[in-house]
C-alpha cells in the first residue's frame, strides 16, 4: 500500500527555512489596509452626506494646495522605485547599491512626512470641523504608516549590513518592501481622494 | 522590528527537526512574565478570560434583573445604567469569548500543526499583556466615569484608548496564530490536511484581521475627533457606542464563533475514530461560513443599509455553511464508532446554539419580518440582541469545551469528565433561555425596543433571561471546578486519553518546551495518527 510504503520511510527530512516574517508582515500589512479602508470609506461617506445635501465639504477659506500633495505622490512612487532596487540588489549581492537603495528609501520616506508637515501649514484647516477631523485623522494615520515602514526598513537595512540578508536569503528585505508598497498604495488613494477630489 | 523577531529559547525549537534535548525551562515567575512559550502565553489567556468573563457574565445577569421590571432603575441606577449595557457588551466579546478562543488556541493550534514553538513568540506574549493592559485600563474608564455616555473627558478618552488597545492586541494573536498555520507546519501536513480546529483558527484569525482593523481605524478617528476636535464627527459621549454597534450584529458577531465549527469538526472526528470522507466539505463549509461573517461594511449603518441585498442573503446565506458542516460530521459515524465523551456534548452543544443564533440572524434579516422599533435603530433591537448573545455564548461554550477536550495539553492531566459532562448542559440550558426570549420578542413585535433601562422583550422573558444567565455562570463555575485537576501533577496522566488522529496527540502529558519530544512521521494523509497505528 502506498501509504504504508511511505510511512517506512525514515523522518521527514528539514523543511526549507519557513517564510514566517513575510507572512506574518503580509498578514499584518492586509489588517492595515482594512484600517485604511474602513478611515477612508468614512471620510468618503461623510463627504458624500454633505456634498448630497448641497453643503461646502471644505470650511470656508480653506484651500487644499495640489502641489505639495503631488510632490509627495511622486516621492512616494520613486521609493517604490529605491526599494524594488534594494530587494534586486541583495539579490545579486550587491551590497553597495542596496545599501544606497535602502538609504534613498528612507530619505524619501521622509520626504514625503516633510511635505505633508507642510502641507498642513498651506491648508489652514482647523480641526473641530467634520472635514480637517477626517482628513488630519486619515493623513495622519498614514504618517504614522510611514514612520512604522521606515522604522522597518531601517531595521532590514541594519540587518542586511550586519550580513543576515544575502543572496539566497531576502525575507526581511522583502518583507519591508511589501509593506512599503502598501504605504505607496494608500497614499495613492489619500493623494487621490483628498488631495485631488478634495 | 523587534516584534519579529524569534527569541532564543524557541528559535532552535522552532526550526529544529532532530530530537535535541530539551532545553532547561525557565522557573518561577520568570517563566510566567518572560515566557515566549506559546502554552504558558495560552494559559495566561484562559484564566484571565476565565476571571473576567464571570464579572461581564455578573453584569449580563444584573441587566436582565433589571429587566423583570421595565422602565424602573432597580440596580443600576440612571446614571450609570447605559455605561454598564456597553461594557457588557463589550466585555462579552473582548474580555470573554475572543480571549478564550485565543487562549485555547495558543495552546493547541501549533502543537496540532506539528511545529516547536508559535510563529512571533514575542508577538503572542505582548498580545496578552497588551490585552490584559488594555482590559484593566478599559475596567478603569469605566470606574472614572468614562466610556460611551460617560460624564469624564479624560475617562471617555481612555476608553478609546483602552478599546484601541485590545483591539491591537487581538490582531497580534491573529497574526501569531494565522502565520503558524500558513508557515510552520511540518512537510506533508498541507492546508488540505490541517486539522479542523486548526483551520477554523486560520479563518478565524484572517477574519479578525480583516475586520477588527476597520474597527481600530474608527477608534483612531473618535479619539481624535474626542481629544482634539469638538466632537463633530461622534456627538456627545453617548454616540460612540452606536458607531461600534455592526460589532454585535449580524453577520459580523459570527466571526466569534467561527471556531466552534472546528471544535465541533475535530471532536466529533476523533471520538468517531474514521477518516474524514467530507473533509473539503467541512473545510469550505468553514472558510464559507468566515467570508459570511464579514460585517465590517456595516459601519454605522443605515436602514436601507441593513434592508440591502447583501446584508439580507449574507444573513440567509449564513446557515447553509452549518448544516454543510453537520452533513461532513454526520457522515463520520457511517463508517466510524460514537463515545459519549464530555467533549462531545460541549461541541455539540456550541453548534446547536450557534445554529439557533444564525437561524435567528436568517429570519431577521428577511425584511418585515421584524417591526421596526419606535423611534429606534432596526441594529439596536432585541431581536438582534438574542442573535449575538447565541454567537458570544456558543464561542464560550466552545472554549470551555477545547479546554476539556485538550485538557492534557492545557494543564498537566485530563479535566473531571463526570462535570465535563454536567457543564455543558448547564450551559446549553442556560445559553438556550438566556437567547429564546429575546427572539421571541422580537419576532412577537412586542418588547422590540430597548426599554429606557437598556433591558428589553417581555418582563416575563427576562425572568428567564435571568434564569438564562445564571445558568451560564454556573455552568462556567462547574466547568472550572472540572478543569481544577489541569493543576495537579500526575505522573501517568495519559498524552492521548481520546484515541486521537492528529499530532498534537504525540505530545506527552504536559507538553514540553519544544513540544515534540521525538521526530514527527512523515504527513501522508489528515489523520496521522490512523495512518501510524495502520503502519505499526
Amino acid at each position: 500500500m502506498a501509504t504504508t510504503a511511505a510511512l517506512a520511510l525514515p523522518p521527514a527530512a528539514p523543511p526549507a527555512r519557513p517564510r514566517i516574517l513575510l507572512v506574518g508582515t503580509a498578514l499584518a500589512t492586509a489588517g492595515t489596509l482594512m484600517a485604511f479602508a474602513g478611515l477612508i470609506g468614512v471620510y468618503l461617506a461623510q463627504r458624500h452626506a454633505v456634498l448630497a445635501q448641497g453643503g461646502a465639504w471644505l470650511p470656508e477659506g480653506t484651500t487644499i494646495p495640489l502641489t505639495p500633495g503631488t510632490i509627495g505622490m511622486a516621492t512616494m512612487a520613486l521609493s517604490g522605485v529605491t526599494i524594488w532596487w534594494a530587494v534586486d540588489a541583495v539579490g545579486r549581492n550587491d551590497r553597495p547599491s542596496a545599501y544606497l537603495a535602502l538609504g534613498l528609501t528612507i530619505m524619501f520616506g521622509l520626504a514625503v512626512i516633510n511635505s505633508t508637515t507642510f502641507l498642513y501649514t498651506q491648508m489652514g484647516l482647523v480641526a473641530n470641523t467634520k472635514a480637517g477631523l477626517l482628513i488630519y485623522a486619515v493623513t495622519g494615520a498614514h504618517l504614522a504608516m510611514i514612520v512604522a515602514g521606515l522604522v522597518y526598513a531601517a531595521v532590514m537595512t541594519f540587518r542586511t549590513l550586519g550580513g543576515e540578508y544575502h543572496g539566497r536569503d531576502r525575507e526581511g528585505l522583502v518583507a519591508a518592501a511589501l509593506f512599503w508598497y502598501a504605504t505607496i498604495a494608500v497614499y495613492a488613494v489619500i493623494w487621490y481622494a483628498i488631495y485631488v477630489t478634495k | 522590528m523587534a516584534l519579529t523577531e524569534t527569541p532564543p529559547e524557541t528559535v532552535d525549537a522552532a526550526s529544529a527537526t532532530d530530537a535535541s534535548p530539551t532545553p532547561s525551562q525557565p522557573t518561577g515567575l520568570a517563566a510566567v512574565l518572560g515566557s515566549g512559550d506559546h502554552k504558558v502565553i495560552g494559559r495566561l489567556y484562559i484564566v484571565s478570560a476565565l476571571v473576567l468573563g464571570l464579572l461581564v457574565v455578573g453584569l449580563g445577569e444584573g441587566f436582565a434583573l433589571e429587566g423583570i421590571k421595565p422602565e424602573t432603575y432597580d440596580i443600576y441606577g440612571l446614571d450609570s445604567a447605559f455605561q454598564l449595557f456597553t461594557l457588557a457588551r463589550i466585555g462579552t466579546v473582548f474580555l470573554l469569548a475572543l480571549p478564550l478562543l485565543i487562549g485555547l488556541a495558543m495552546v493547541v493550534v501549533p502543537l496540532q500543526v506539528g511545529s516547536r514553538a508559535i510563529a512571533f513568540p514575542r508577538a503572542a506574549a505582548a498580545s496578552y499583556w497588551g490585552w490584559l493592559l488594555g482590559a484593566a485600563l478599559l475596567l478603569g474608564s469605566y470606574a472614572i466615569n468614562g466610556g460611551p455616555g460617560g460624564g469624564s473627558a479624560e475617562g471617555v478618552d481612555l476608553w478609546i484608548a483602552s478599546m484601541g488597545l485590545l483591539v491591537l492586541s487581538v490582531l497580534l494573536a491573529a497574526v501569531s496564530i494565522a502565520t503558524t498555520v500558513i508557515a510552520l507546519r511540518p512537510a506533508g501536513l498541507y492546508l488540505a490536511r490541517v486539522p479542523l480546529f486548526s483551520w477554523s483558527m486560520l479563518i478565524a484569525s484572517i477574519m479578525w484581521l480583516l475586520t477588527l482593523p476597520v474597527l481600530f481605524g474608527l477608534l483612531v478617528l473618535m479619539y481624535v475627533d474626542h481629544r482634539l476636535g469638538d466632537s463633530v464627527f461622534v456627538g456627545s459621549p453617548a454616540a460612540l457606542y452606536p458607531n461600534i454597534q455592526w460589532l454585535f450584529r449580524n453577520p459580523q458577531i459570527y466571526v466569534v464563533a467561527i471556531p466552534v465549527l472546528g471544535l465541533l469538526g475535530d471532536v466529533l472526528q476523533t471520538v468517531s475514530g474514521a477518516r474524514m470522507k467530507l473533509r473539503g466539505v467541512a473545510q469550505a463549509a468553514i472558510a464559507a461560513f468566515g467570508l459570511l461573517s464579514f460585517g465590517a461594511f456595516l459601519v454605522a449603518p443605515s436602514e436601507a443599509a441593513l434592508d440591502s441585498f447583501l446584508v439580507i442573503g449574507m444573513g440567509l446565506l449564513a446557515v447553509l455553511p452549518l448544516l454543510a458542516l453537520a452533513a461532513s460530521c454526520a457522515d463520520l459515524f457511517r463508517a466510524g464508532s460514537f463515545k459519549l465523551r464530555a467533549g462531545v456534548i460541549y461541541a455539540v452543544a456550541a453548534f446547536l446554539i450557534l445554529l439557533l443564533g444564525v437561524a435567528a440572524g436568517a429570519v431577521g434579516s428577511i425584511p418585515d419580518v421584524l417591526d421596526a422599533p419606535k423611534g429606534g435603530a432596526l441594529a439596536d433591537n432585541i431581536f438582534f440582541l438574542g442573535v449575538s448573545h447565541a454567537a458570544i455564548l456558543a464561542a464560550v461554550i466552545a472554549g470551555l469545551g477545547g479546554i476539556h477536550w485538550w485538557a492534557t495539553k492545557v494543564g498537566r492531566q485530563p479535566a473531571s469528565e463526570g462535570l465535563g459532562m454536567l457543564a455543558p448542559l448547564v450551559l446549553l440550558l442556560g445559553a438556550a433561555l438566556t437567547v429564546i426570549p429575546d427572539l421571541i420578542a422580537g419576532i412577537a413585535g412586542d418588547g422590540l425596543q430597548r426599554n429606557a433601562d437598556f433591558t428589553g422583550g417581555y418582563a416575563g422573558g427576562n425572568a428567564a433571561v435571568a434564569a438564562g444567565i445564571a445558568l451560564v455562570a454556573l455552568g462556567v463555575v462547574i466547568a472550572v471546578v472540572s478543569f481544577l485537576p489541569l493543576l495537579k501533577r500526575r505522573d501517568d496522566a495519559p498524552a492521548d486519553p481520546w484515541g486521537g488522529l492528529t499530532l498534537e496527540w504525540l505530545t506527552p502529558t504536559p507538553p514540553p518546551l519544544d513540544n515534540f519530544v521525538a521526530d514527527l512521521p512523515v504527513v501522508t494523509s489528515a489523520e496521522p495518527l490512523i495512518d501510524q497505528r495502520e503502519e505499526t
